[in-house]
């Protein structure tokens, strides 16, 4: 009789043991991992752990990934890639031109305007000098023709009032050859060199040695974005006091530090330059794999996930709907935007710089 | 029938504990992907680190003991671990440098990832307060330049590390270089050819009396010598500070360049080498040390933690003022030259600018070194002195350099000599060392009764002077009491530097080093290493 009843629970535990089992491999999809070169302003979303988690369990992905610049990475080989996602429309017109074969699929995902980030001395001089104009009581627009006439014109921080910094006004930017938000920075420079209109194949050549010169005088141009903006909060305003990133960087940053954030706001100011570009981020997909991470990135919780926690602008026009928490001084809409410059005349451009 | 249930209680026994084993199986199997199995074994961790964080030790031990995780950190010159991650970085898990930069130049296999500032520290010139009152820098903007004006009218004595191996050193001859510029909005690359700039570098690098291959062991040469000034981080001279003080000395006032030198942004990056369990330590590690629980103990070190502003509650015993500490000062950065300028003005101290080298090796040749002992020799010093393998250490000669080699076995055997970096003469005392069999006992002493002899026939003021002893054995004659009777009384203040090998007796090499103010390097696990480093020294 015992035994029946030992026997019994035997078998019942046996039962358990193979629906638990049936439960974990079944109510997951298959699994697979997808590498990938990431531009280094997308880290903090792809390392989000509800996104790892809806990647996982909606859609069995595992990303793994290796920061690169938007730049280098389509000139990096890739054949052991599944994915590309870098900063910009330009990165991949660059790798339809050279590895078009390599293209499975791809897809613009975010959009984010290149903004200057600075402190607020220096944002308190430029609003005396009229460069720098607070809107709506939230949030500071630049003339973006002023600024950089500051610095082609050689003008000292102490010519602006600034005397706690020494030598000449810069913006530094990342190496335009390496890096997007370098790359798009030196797209507008160009732009507004070229009496503030797209610059072409045709103007290019007016004005490369006025843009070579501007980017000389940066010195060291970091590799990548989050690199730079990472220095700029770190080092402080003697060392970066005016740097191009993108939006999403103090976005993500307010929200994921939220005890960091309260220490620097008061001094961190977002410049939004008017006009300012567009950085789109597409998602090229190498195989049927990243095919699959396009997808999934398409899923509405990310998208959402993506601006609320990590400020990336997701609809076309980048018109943003919800306040991002405890942020302030973002503009619903980005206005004054000019057209990046066509890749040949981008080309020229980054050779040029070189 | 009682048997019989003894047997069936057997059976459901063993069927039970199969069952439990598969159970575990399957649990493990299916969080294995996450966790690791929960079979695994100590995870380790391989830190390519600069040596101003070997004082973040203490604090990585007690997160070694929480977490089981162990961590070896290898010391290298900033230099060598760009060369390091250029080279594929292979053996490490994670880079821990003094400044991004070098992690940015080297990366170019991309494989640094997770990449975080732990602390910042500027670097600064600590001067002794009454000669930095003297000279009228207390209490108002300093440059550079007013700095400089009084190392090359010898008013000011100063120390630094070696800008080829040293971050510290590095930015501070860019920093110098940069001033005598008169501060242009970047340094370029035509601006080095400029020959009243190398003729002033030259003066000013000629007044530095030694040089190190790395910030901290210089605060220890710094605490035994008597100079006005280093240039160094912050937070060394804090640390350096803290030690003057507890021996009733004058502390250093600290000067922030009003044009800038730097700041050491002390990176820490983890080196993708494709394994998963190291990665989740390594961020284990980085979270650790960004937490709020260790910020303290860094800030008690002297390290500025979190952001550049609102750097507030810091101990005033720490962050002193009386010793010139400004938290509250904008600290002004020099712009970084781009890359090709950065290599072209390293190359430049290197064989052209820094102060000569008089360096004499003394070279174990005795019996126990035949075989692969002497194969090892060979190619470290094949690696010194062929100048194109020496190049990418930055470890070339300059023409003015002299390069002595003192061959031993229980006597001085020959002397072998090569000034200046002639392709010609270089390989010749290659062919000396190659050629050269080894035999008989161990006598350290004689050989380095013969280098001081022979530095004696050089003007030592011109140079930066050094012995490396290298030996793999127990002297069996001679004494250190010779030894220390000539360095009185050539009165020539020539360090002894010592490599370990073999059976090499550590404590007869730390004697020398103690009182001639050297260190010994472990040359057992890895000789040309050690090599590069005593070399670096010097």
């Amino acid at each position: 009789m015992k035994s029946k009843i030992i026997g019994g629970v035997i078998l019942l535990l046996v039962i358990i043991a193979i629906i638990v089992y049936q439960f974990i491999n079944t109510n997951k999809p298959e699994q697979i991992t997808v590498t990938g070169y990431l531009g280094g302003e997308k880290i903090g979303l792809m390392e989000d752990e509800e996104v790892r988690k809806i990647l996982k369990d909606k859609y069995g992905l595992t990303v793994d990934y290796t920061k690169a610049g938007s730049i280098e990475m389509v000139e990096q080989d890739s054949s052991d890639k599944d994915y590309l996602f870098p900063s910009s429309q330009t990165a991949l017109e660059l790798f339809n031109q050279t590895k078009s074969d390599k293209l499975y699929k791809s897809e613009i995902l975010f959009n984010s305007p290149i903004v200057i980030y600075t402190w607020k001395p220096i944002a308190d001089a430029l609003i005396n000098e009229g460069i720098v104009e607070m809107k709506d009581n939230s949030y500071y627009i630049a003339d973006t023709t002023k600024l950089i006439t500051l610095v082609t014109d050689k003008k000292k921080w102490s010519d602006i009032g600034v005397n706690d910094l020494y030598g000449y006004v810069t913006i530094q930017s990342t190496d335009p050859n390496k890096s997007n938000s370098g790359n798009m920075f030196a797209g507008l420079v160009a732009n507004i060199m070229n009496n503030q209109t797209v610059v072409d194949e045709s103007t290019v050549d007016n004005i490369l040695p006025q843009l070579k010169d501007f980017f000389g005088k940066i010195g060291y141009m970091e590799h990548s974005s989050s690199d730079l903006f990472e220095q700029y909060l770190k080092t402080g305003m003697g060392a970066k006091p005016m740097i191009a990133g993108y939006e999403n960087q103090m976005i993500e940053f307010a929200i994921e530090n939220p005890n960091d954030w309260n220490m620097v706001k008061d001094q961190v100011v977002v410049l939004y330059p008017e006009p300012t570009v567009w950085s789109s981020h597409p998602l090229i997909a190498l195989n049927e794999n990243g095919a699959k991470l396009i997808e999934a990135m398409q899923d509405p919780k990310i998208q959402e996930i993506a601006w609320t926690r990590h400020g990336f602008r997701t609809g076309v026009s980048g018109t943003i709907n919800t306040e991002v928490e405890g942020f302030y001084g973002i503009p619903k809409t980005i206005n004054a935007v000019i057209q990046m410059p066509n890749t040949n005349t981008k080309q020229k451009i980054m050779k040029g710089i070189k | 029938m009682n048997e019989k249930v003894k047997k069936n209680k057997k059976i459901i026994l063993a069927v039970l504990i199969i069952l439990i084993l598969l159970i575990i199986v399957i649990i493990s199997f299916s969080t294995q992907s996450k966790n690791g199995s929960i079979f695994s074994s100590k995870e380790t961790l391989n830190i390519l680190s600069g040596s101003e964080n070997q004082v973040l030790e203490p604090i990585l031990e007690e997160f070694e003991k929480e977490n089981n995780i162990q961590i070896n950190m290898t010391y290298e010159g900033s230099v060598d671990i760009m060369q390091e991650l250029q080279n594929g970085a292979e053996d490490y898990d994670a880079v821990f440098p003094a400044n991004s930069i070098w992690i940015s130049m080297g990366d170019t296999h991309l494989k640094v990832k997770h990449q975080q500032s732990i602390t910042t520290t500027p670097v600064v010139f600590g001067i002794k307060k009454s000669v930095a009152e003297r000279l009228g820098f207390v209490g108002k903007d300093v440059t550079t330049k007013d700095i400089l004006e009084k190392i090359k009218s010898k008013e000011l004595s100063f120390m630094m590390t070696s800008a080829t191996q040293s971050n510290s050193g590095a930015t501070a001859y860019l920093g110098f270089i940069y001033a005598l510029l008169d501060n242009p909005e970047v340094i370029t690359a035509e601006d080095l050819d400029n020959e009243a700039l190398k003729s002033d570098l030259t003066t000013i690098l000629s007044g530095v009396n030694r040089s190190s291959g790395s910030s901290d062991w210089l605060k220890d040469l710094f605490l035994q010598s008597d100079y006005d000034a280093m240039v160094n981080y912050e937070s060394i001279i804090i640390d350096t500070n803290k030690e003057l003080v507890a021996e009733g000395k004058e502390p250093l006032y600290v000067i922030y360049p009003k044009d800038g030198l730097g700041i050491a942004d002390s990176p820490l990056g983890y080196i993708d080498n494709g394994d998963q369990g190291k990665e989740e330590a390594f961020l284990k590690l980085e979270d650790y040390l960004t937490s709020d629980e260790v910020k303290p103990k860094l800030l008690e070190l002297g390290r500025r933690t979190s952001y550049s502003i609102n750097f507030e509650n810091s101990n005033p015993d720490v962050f002193n003022e009386d010793w010139g500490i400004d938290t509250k000062k904008v600290l002004n950065v020099m712009k970084m030259p781009s890359a090709d300028v950065i290599k072209k003005a390293l190359n430049m101290y290197q064989t052209e600018l820094r102060k000569p080298s008089l360096t004499v090796y003394c070279l174990d040749y005795s019996g126990s070194m035949y075989g692969e002992g002497v194969e090892s020799l060979r190619n470290a010093m094949n690696m010194l002195l062929d100048q194109n393998e020496a190049s990418t250490y930055m470890l070339q000669a300059s023409p003015k350099d002299v390069t002595i080699v003192i061959p031993f076995d229980d006597q001085v055997l020959d002397v072998w000599k090569a000034e200046g970096n002639d392709a010609t003469t270089l390989t010749n005392l290659q062919n000396e060392i190659n050629n050269f069999e080894p035999q008989g006992g161990t006598n350290i002493y004689a050989p380095l009764v013969t280098a001081m002899d022979e530095i004696s026939k050089y003007n030592v003021a011109d140079y930066t002077t050094s012995i490396i002893l290298m030996s793999d054995g127990m002297s069996n004659s001679g004494s250190i009491q010779e030894v220390m009777d000539k360095w009185d009384s050539t009165k020539l203040d020539i360090p002894i530097f010592s490599i370990t090998f073999g059976d090499s007796d550590e404590r007869e090499l730390q004697e020398l080093a103690d009182f001639s103010k050297a260190r010994v390097f472990d040359g057992k696990k890895d000789l040309e290493k050690a090599f590069k480093q005593a070399k670096g020294y010097n």
